[in-house]
């Protein structure tokens, strides 16, 4: 069974943007505390340690793209998660701001207050963005989720063409 | 692989996880207001993850200058192996093609 590349790099690239998310949504506020039983430190700890994670894929995925841009191939992949068209594009911009406003809240914590903040408002409001995108993404990729249907006996066939 | 019936079991699951999430926003902004037990809880839980977790060790670097100059050690020991590793692991790959090749 031959896997491609950008099949398991969306794949996992998925994974780890559900984690991402239920993580930082408990973060968000009193209000999202709830999510996560209001254990803040795991949840810190598992959006850091897998926001690292998330920024390596996505720099493979871009260099991915790169590399096919070089070779000038225009072949539509429709596993990639970034792409210079539609969703993949809007994945590609939205996944930068994340990263950028996700490396400033990390750096500025404790030095700059207005930039972490700003950055924290950003990033907050993606969220919501992205996760609102992420429905409509799989309403439209929803043949993903019909079941396979099974293959018909070989005996059964040979009994109706008699 | 997607007509695998653990993956389909798989893509089912990864879709409630976001569905999930997108009802917890609704149900954190549509519901009643924070009572103060909920914010005690939350703020009870920031605290503990400025001890416990990463976010207390990025506060702790500020004031710590043997921390400061550790982590600014093992950086430059650990940087450029990435980059060797990097670069051998590419070059193999060169070196294997183009035997492949020839």
């Amino acid at each position: 069974m031959k896997v491609r590349f950008d099949f398991i790099v969306h794949w996992l690239w998925t994974i780890v943007f559900s984690i991402l998310t239920i993580s930082g949504l408990a973060m968000v506020g009193p209000r999202y505390g709830w999510i996560m039983n209001y254990d803040i430190a795991s949840a810190d700890f598992a959006h850091r340690v897998l926001a690292a994670v998330f920024v390596v894929l996505t720099f493979i995925a871009v260099g991915y793209e790169i590399i096919r841009v070089i070779k000038s191939d225009d072949k539509y992949l429709a596993w990639q998660v970034i792409g210079r068209s539609g969703y993949q594009l809007f994945t590609f911009i939205t996944t930068l701001i994340f990263i950028i406003t996700g490396a400033i809240i990390w750096v500025c914590m404790d030095t700059n207050m207005a930039a972490t903040s700003f950055a924290l408002y950003l990033h907050e409001k993606l969220t919501y963005i992205v996760l609102a995108s992420l429905i409509w993404h799989i309403y439209m990729k929803c043949h993903a989720l019909l079941w396979p249907k099974k293959p018909e006996k070989k005996s059964k066939a040979l009994n109706e063409s008699r | 692989m997607m007509h695998k019936p653990w993956f389909k079991i798989f893509i089912w699951f990864i879709s409630t996880v976001f569905f999930l999430s997108a009802s917890f926003c609704l149900i954190a902004e549509l519901g009643p207001n924070v009572s103060e037990q909920q914010s005690m809880a939350y703020m009870s839980g920031m605290m503990n993850a400025m001890h416990n977790s990463l976010m207390g060790l990025s506060m702790s670097i500020e004031n710590d200058s043997y921390l400061k100059k550790l982590i600014s050690e093992v950086s430059a020991i650990t940087l450029p192996l990435i980059f060797i590793g990097f670069a051998a692991g590419m070059l193999t790959r060169v070196f294997k093609r183009s035997r492949n090749n020839g």
